[in-house]
């Protein structure tokens, strides 16, 4: 053998053992047996696959970013291998008209087959004039393309519930594609989302042509289906009553939990406790942050302020947005001198005309 | 001369004291999970502080759900007083009834009809009471029950998430502190002002009515 094609075998083999390892991880992740990753890697690998057309719209392409740079090579390879990534704005080889040829001649030769995955929230306003691709309107293209694709993921909390650009007050009447398309799609939210829930997702699609379990927000319950609170390695300080106060105070750096500054974990469906990010098995609240919520619908609005207990109120009519602990307390204090006020009126009316009652 | 009359069952008083007890217990366990202020600081003390008191909230929220299902039951099946239409604003005279007390506890009139239930005041009170007692039932056991499809689910097409739950459940806490200051000021108001022994009926279960207003 010579030297070129023993390296070409040691890579494919590299490859053939990460690529293992990836449909492993995502099939612990999924809670399927180890019996079934060589389904899972058969389902992958098959040439059959269906391709992937991958759409991008309000968005910062963070997902994209966070998926293909897994520091975990296996998961980037993996996922780069089963999406035969016919079209992908970031990725593909192709621009401009011939880029959106692919797009219309895949979604035609693949009609009813092909998986669509959305990127990016869909302004609504104004016709969808905020967002263009090739001179179409995201609204127009995602209602071209998800009728004729054989199952649609929103990948990110963007395309799954509207993200940043449909917080408040959403200039531009941003929603989630489920939101615009009317009908329940597969949700993998998160900012960015783990790549695993992704891949796992996709895999089962692959492997049992059907989605995984979905909760009533859409997101699969493999990845979505327990509260970060409920399995976070800080919830023994938490129930024992050890809580930071300030961030970089002594009870931070012990490692104590972050409930009091803020942290949305009590809140908050995903699975970052238990798979981690990045393969150096970190997650925020392990390096010191509270969990922010971002796998939440509109948690941009209703976790934030993300260093306190509670979002902000807005109570209507004055518009000033206040926290609810100095509101309910301001109301309670008015309620207590409007009593006392009454009540000195009742003595004070009693004073002047006399009790008439001690007459009867 | 005072006559004495039956205004209040046995059940709808046991209702009244498992809920106020319960309220109030909900109410300092709440307080106490939205800000855990003690922090305890010494590692392995085995207290268990904010593990025991969101135990006492979720006792204390039994019982206050059980309340609130008797109180759901009388006001269909119990006496006259307890039931829903007889203190809620929907009939002319319950109508009156409610402008009427307004005005008397505006000290605007002194005359006032006596009832041997609610005023309509307080009974319209009292409905969004257990209204709101119903919100705290449901973002409270979608919070304590957090994996469950049923619980799940109605809470999401209720509140949307679970950070809006959480914040629903605390305001409405709000509610039920500014309620119970409020009515505590009422009753004892009431009862130096009339004194048809409205306090002791939410014991004794009777009240007293002066014989020459009853009809
Ligand atoms: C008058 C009735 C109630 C009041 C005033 C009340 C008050 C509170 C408050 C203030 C909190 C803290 C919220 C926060 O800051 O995040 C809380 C949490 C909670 N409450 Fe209630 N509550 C009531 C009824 C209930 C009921 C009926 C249940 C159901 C059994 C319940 C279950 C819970 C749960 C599960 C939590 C979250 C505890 C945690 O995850 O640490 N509550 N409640
Ligand atoms: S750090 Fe956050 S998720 Fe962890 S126990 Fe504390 S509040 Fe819960
Ligand atoms: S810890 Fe919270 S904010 Fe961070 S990625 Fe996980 S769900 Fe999102």
């Amino acid at each position: 053998m010579s030297r070129i094609e023993h390296e070409k075998e040691i890579k494919s083999r590299v490859s053939r053992r990460s690529f293992l390892k990836g449909c492993a991880m995502a099939a612990a992740a999924l809670g399927l047996s180890d019996e079934l990753v060589p389904k899972l890697a058969e389902a992958a690998a098959s040439p059959k696959r269906p391709p992937v057309v991958w759409l991008h719209f309000q968005e910062c392409t963070g997902c994209t970013e966070g998926l293909l740079r897994a520091s975990h090579p296996d998961i980037a390879t993996l996922i780069l291998d089963i999406i035969s990534l016919d079209y992908h704005e970031t990725v593909m080889a192709a621009a401009g008209h011939q880029a959106e040829e692919i797009l219309s001649s895949t979604i035609d030769k693949y009609s009813g087959k092909f998986i669509c995955v959305a990127e990016g929230a869909v302004p609504t306003k104004d016709g969808g004039i905020y967002c263009k691709i090739g001179g179409r309107t995201a609204l127009e293209i995602i209602k071209d393309v998800a009728p004729k694709a054989a199952a649609v993921i929103s990948i990110g909390t963007c395309a799954s519930f509207g993200g940043v650009q449909a917080a408040s007050p959403n200039p531009t009447g941003a929603k989630g594609i489920g939101d615009v398309l009317g009908k329940q799609v597969i949700n993998i939210p998160g900012c960015p989302p783990n790549p695993i829930a992704f891949l796992g997702t996709v895999l089962h699609l692959l492997t049992f042509k059907r989605p995984p379990e979905l909760d009533s927000l859409g997101r699969p319950l493999f990845a979505y289906g327990r509260r970060n609170h409920d399995q976070c390695e800080r919830r023994a300080h938490f129930d024992e009553g050890r809580f930071v106060e300030q961030f970089g105070d002594a009870n931070h750096k012990k490692g104590y939990c972050l409930y009091k500054v803020g942290c949305k974990g009590p809140v908050t469906y995903a699975n970052c406790p238990a798979v981690r990010f990045n393969d150096v098995s970190i997650w925020p609240v392990g390096a010191g942050h509270g969990c922010i919520g971002c796998t939440e619908p509109n948690f941009w609005d209703t976790c934030s302020p993300f260093y306190e207990r509670l979002p902000g109120v807005k109570l209507p009519g004055a518009g000033v947005v206040t926290d609810a602990d100095s509101a309910g307390k301001k109301i309670l204090g008015i309620a207590a001198a409007a009593a006392g006020i009454h009540a000195a009126v009742g003595i004070g009316k009693r004073l002047v005309k006399g009790n008439q009652e001690e007459g009867k | 001369m005072y006559e004495k009359r039956l205004a209040w069952s046995v059940l709808f008083r046991l209702f009244h004291w498992a809920f106020a007890l319960s309220i109030m217990v909900l109410v300092a366990t709440g307080l106490y999970i939205h800000y855990p202020w003690s922090n305890s600081v010494i590692e392995g003390s085995r207290s268990f502080v904010v593990a025991k008191v969101r135990y006492v909230h979720f006792v204390a929220g039994f019982v206050f759900i059980s309340a609130l299902l008797v109180r759901l039951y009388l006001w269909f099946f119990g006496n006259r007083q307890e039931k829903l239409w007889d203190s809620a604003p929907v009939t002319p005279a319950n109508i009156k009834n409610l402008f009427s007390t307004i005005g008397y506890y505006l000290y605007l009139t002194d005359r006032h009809e006596q009832r041997l239930g609610h005023n309509v005041l307080a009974g319209t009170v009292y409905i969004l009471t257990i209204l709101f007692g119903f919100c705290q039932v449901m973002s409270g056991l979608w919070m304590l029950y957090p994996e469950s499809p049923f619980w799940g689910s109605w809470g999401v097409s209720l509140l949307g998430s679970q950070a809006q739950a959480r914040f629903v459940h605390y305001l409405i806490m709000w509610y039920f502190s500014i309620f119970v200051f409020i009515h505590l000021y009422i009753v004892i108001w009431n009862d130096v002002k009339d004194p048809e022994g409205l306090i002791s009926s939410i014991f004794t279960g009777r009240k007293f009515f002066h014989k020459d207003t009853i009809s």
